[in-house]
């Protein structure tokens, strides 16, 4: 067994009363409940899965190397997607990012992607379809999409910032385009000592945003004519672009 | 009825609909110095967190009890003066049919009652906000840079601030009635018909007397009936009970198959059904009183992330809240979801 691995199961083992307070404002407590090898087309991982303390929903950490304990470990904060993330959906870019995330810190020596289960940003699978179903007839309007719930960030940042915690990192480096994420997780007590600018490789599927420049409120259209949603709360960034 | 106002336009927010997320909209904006007023078209606020006396007797004929996980929420509950808060109640459960959150029973959750009914929550809220019961908004219209609402009666109310805390089928049949052409109001009128999802649910209150072989459960959810959404034990919740009260609420389904049919009929056919469950005893009591919840509960799945704010010509602004607007339904979510907004028209009266 690696040292990585046997400082993960002692942690498991060591929390497996865990309860606490709660973190955040919603008082958010996560558990990791069990631990594994997972070894992917993009790396060798581990996978640590957690209990919450609010619902059934199972958020996943996927480890790189021995996290436990260390300074300025690169973390990607990735909101659970089943259309892009499974299903390979072209009208978000999450599928690029989770995989980008994931090469990223599988070329490292340490790292964490935390794969939060937070589908269609927040309030659910089903109002993602709806917030596609008025984008399809011309209502994509910005008080609908508020009210379907993009987004509830807090919940996230909480459920991440405990994840932190729970693996023992010490501080971290976020992988983002948006400086916000780093204040919302210091806010909730996680040391970030850096940013990583989070930037995917061009493919056929996001090389419209080379090509066109951010139109309509913000949104990238792509070829088809559709407005891409910023599912994953954050300027997407394709190799060869200007950082935001 | 009171349809006289001090102040024409009113000179800040009204709120349509003294449920507990207009009472909890309502609250946040007085605190902020804001004038609010309420109109709703009861005798009593709290819309579904509703108590009738009966012979002296406190009795839940809507919400039976609240939960919830939010902090501040569950403050609020456990804070209400002069209430005997029931911490935990339901306790005894039996059965495992569907509550009508399916998350009431979700780890993290706390539950509660009060032993003076569950309209001691709003009553709380409302306490020192201005609220005008037995008023009905028939229909609302844009009036320059106001809404005009027509009120039961021939009244008149305007603000430019109005708030829809409803049942989503009681806003759509007044937003329905605005004149088209607005993006913002298309989108908001679109995504409400999609989450209209309110059930009726037809409850029957039945008294025994205190002697009689009550139930040892506090709520019953009984997963075999297609009868029975559930049961409560009414008088569990109450010390020393002068009588053993069930408050017995249908399934959805057989609500809108019967809710035509005499008072007499459906009251028959849900007490034969809760004997047919629980023992003979129960098709016999001693009184009965009757509720027909037309928008009873909302069906879970069709909860968005927060209320709507539409802003009109000259900073005409509407409203949209009530507890499909949070997430997880219920007294929490429709509290969230009033508050939420509050926050939002909050910014906007300042401008």
């Amino acid at each position: 067994m690696s040292e990585a691995l046997a400082h993960l199961e002692e942690i498991v083992d060591h929390e497996r009363e865990h309860e606490c307070e709660g973190i955040g404002a919603k008082r958010l407590c996560v558990r990791p409940v069990s631990v594994a090898v997972l070894p992917t087309r993009f790396g060798d991982f581990h996978i640590v899965a957690f209990w919450n303390n609010r619902d059934g929903k199972e958020h996943v950490a996927i480890l790189r190397g021995d996290v436990v304990g260390r300074e300025d470990v690169p973390i990607r904060m990735h909101s659970e997607c089943l259309t892009g993330d499974a299903l390979g959906s072209l009208r978000c870019d999450c599928r690029d990012q989770l995989e980008a995330a994931l090469r990223k810190v599988g070329s490292l020596e340490f790292g964490a992607v935390l794969y939060l289960r937070q589908e269609g940003r927040g309030i659910g699978l089903i109002n993602k379809v709806r917030a596609y179903a008025l984008q399809d007839r011309g209502l994509d309007t910005v008080e609908a999409n508020r009210a379907l719930g993009f987004r509830d960030d807090e919940r996230d940042y909480a459920i991440a910032a405990h994840m932190i915690f729970s693996m023992g990192m010490k501080s971290v480096q976020v992988m983002t385009n948006n400086p916000d994420k780093m204040k919302q997780l210091q806010d909730l007590g996680v040391r970030v000592t850096g940013r990583i600018p989070h930037v995917m490789p061009p493919n056929a599927y996001n090389r419209f945003y080379l090509e066109t420049k951010a139109a309509r409120s913000g949104h990238f259209i792509d070829f088809s004519g559709r407005a891409h949603l910023p599912e994953q709360a954050e300027p997407v960034v394709v190799e060869g672009m200007p950082e935001p | 009825m009171n349809t006289v106002f001090p102040l024409d336009p009113h000179p800040g927010v009204l709120v349509v609909g003294a449920g507990v997320a207009g009472l909890a909209c309502a609250r946040d904006l007085a605190h902020k110095g804001i004038p609010v007023t309420l109109l709703d078209r009861g005798r009593g606020v709290g819309g579904r967190c509703a108590t009738r006396r009966i012979e002296g007797q406190p009795v839940d004929h809507g919400v039976a009890f609240l939960h919830g996980s939010d902090p501040a929420f569950l403050d609020a509950v456990r804070s209400v003066p002069g209430a005997t808060i029931l911490d935990g109640w339901p306790s005894r459960i039996e059965g495992t049919g569907t509550p009508c959150q399916p998350d009431a029973f979700a780890p993290g959750e706390r539950r509660a009652a009060y032993a003076e009914g569950v309209t001691a929550f709003p009553k709380m809220m409302a306490a020192g906000l201005d609220v005008r019961l037995v008023t009905t908004v028939l229909a609302m219209h844009p009036d320059g840079a106001l809404w005009r609402l027509d009120l039961a009666g021939g009244g008149t109310a305007r603000a430019r601030f109005v708030v829809l805390a409803l049942a989503t089928e009681e806003t759509l049949a007044l937003v329905d009635g605005l004149p088209p052409g607005d993006l913002e109001l298309e989108g908001a009128r679109h995504l409400l018909r999609m989450v209209a999802s309110s059930v009726p649910c037809l409850t029957v209150i039945a008294g025994y007397p205190a002697d009689a072989p009550a139930p040892a459960w506090d709520v019953a959810f009984p997963e075999t009936s297609m009868i029975l959404k559930d049961v409560v034990h009414d008088s569990a919740k109450r010390p020393d009970p002068k009588w053993t009260v069930l408050v017995i609420q249908a399934a959805a389904r057989w609500s809108r198959q019967h809710a035509g049919e005499p008072v007499d009929a459906w009251t028959q056919g849900l007490l034969a059904e809760t004997a047919r469950l629980f023992g003979e005893w129960a098709a016999h009591p001693t009184w009965t009183q009757v509720r027909h919840w037309q928008f009873g509960r909302t069906e879970s799945g069709n909860e968005l992330a927060g209320p709507l704010v539409v802003e009109g010509a000259g900073g005409r602004t509407l409203g949209i809240t009530g507890e499909v607007f949070a997430e997880g339904g219920g007294v929490e979510a429709a509290w969230t979801s009033g508050r939420l907004l509050a926050v939002r028209l909050a910014e906007r009266t300042k401008g």
